[in-house]
């Protein structure tokens, strides 16, 4: 399971890696890249927004949920810092400095 | 931007609520993962056309691939730690940070998975992330350290935040902040899996 989500995932992202990189996309498409992410990106949003709709359990628990939210938000910004800090500390400073 | 996604994310929620309340959630199971697929074909576009990233890790040495792991691990650990408080399980909290920022994936792919209210969980968060991260950046750098303002930006730290840090660091800090977005991009489709299945 964990297998075959990590190929399909990984697998397309190569594909299009592949595709860009060897400048496979030209013309209309190329240039309305943006676009196209911009309106798949908002399409899978509202789609989303809809299997929250009809989840009357989550549109009771929305204000729980997003004070959750919001106390992972800081514990993964804070640990995300600290973490940084300790690899420019530890192992990053001591060949030589990154940080002018 | 910010205005049209909180827009479609809200008229998905109304139309759910009012006009399909009887929908059958695995025929939107099949929507969304072909959505994805898209998305992520796209995304991978954007990387592979980015041809000076190698180069520019060659220039910055390759200890610069540090700085994504430490991001990753801090995020993954973090959102780990505030499980621990909420009480919630380690893989489904630790699944929310590994998103690292990248609200739509995050979501998307938890949602694939059948995870619902986990889903609408990591959405928030992860946005939330972006918010946060644009504005706590240039504190950041003023008071902790450049290098440490590119941690709160994890994945969004190739496109949108990388204006905010490269006006608050400077051009070194600016590449190194490209590379930790692009790999923070490739990690988080990776991770994901393997963190939820824990």
């Amino acid at each position: 399971m964990v297998v075959t989500t990590l190929i399909k995932y990984l697998g397309i992202l190569l594909v299009g890696a592949i595709f860009g990189y060897k400048d496979m996309i030209k013309g209309k498409i190329a240039h309305n890249l943006d676009i196209i992410q911009t309106v798949c990106l908002l399409f899978l949003l509202f789609v989303m927004g809809i299997t929250i709709g009809i989840n009357e359990e989550i549109l009771s628990n929305i204000f729980t949920i997003g004070i959750k939210a919001w106390i992972i938000t800081i514990f993964t910004i804070g640990f995300s810092i600290l973490f940084v800090y300790l690899v420019k500390r530890f192992i990053v400073l001591e060949e030589d400095s990154v940080e002018p | 931007m910010s205005l049209s996604i909180l827009i479609a994310v809200l008229s998905g929620i109304g139309a759910g609520y009012f006009l399909l309340p009887t929908t059958n959630s695995s025929s939107i199971g099949i929507i969304i993962d072909i959505g994805l697929m898209i998305l992520l074909f796209f995304v991978g576009i954007d990387i592979g056309r980015q041809k000076d990233v190698l180069d520019k890790i060659k220039k910055v040495g390759v200890k610069a691939l540090l700085i994504p792991l430490a991001v990753t691990m801090g995020s993954i650990v973090g959102s780990m730690t505030a499980g621990l408080f909420l009480k919630m399980k380690i893989n489904e909290s630790g699944v929310i940070g590994a998103g690292l920022g990248w609200y739509s994936l995050s979501s998307t792919m938890l949602l694939a998975e059948g995870y619902v209210e986990l889903s609408a969980l990591a959405f928030l968060a992860n946005v939330f992330r972006e918010i946060a991260a644009l504005i706590i950046i240039p504190l950041v750098a003023k008071h902790i350290g450049k290098l440490e303002a590119i941690a709160p930006a994890g994945a969004t730290a190739m496109d949108t935040s990388l204006p905010v840090i490269s006006k608050a660091t400077d051009p070194q800090i600016t590449v190194i902040s490209f590379i930790t977005g692009v790999s923070c991009t490739i990690i988080v489709p990776i991770i994901l899996p393997i963190i939820l299945k824990l």
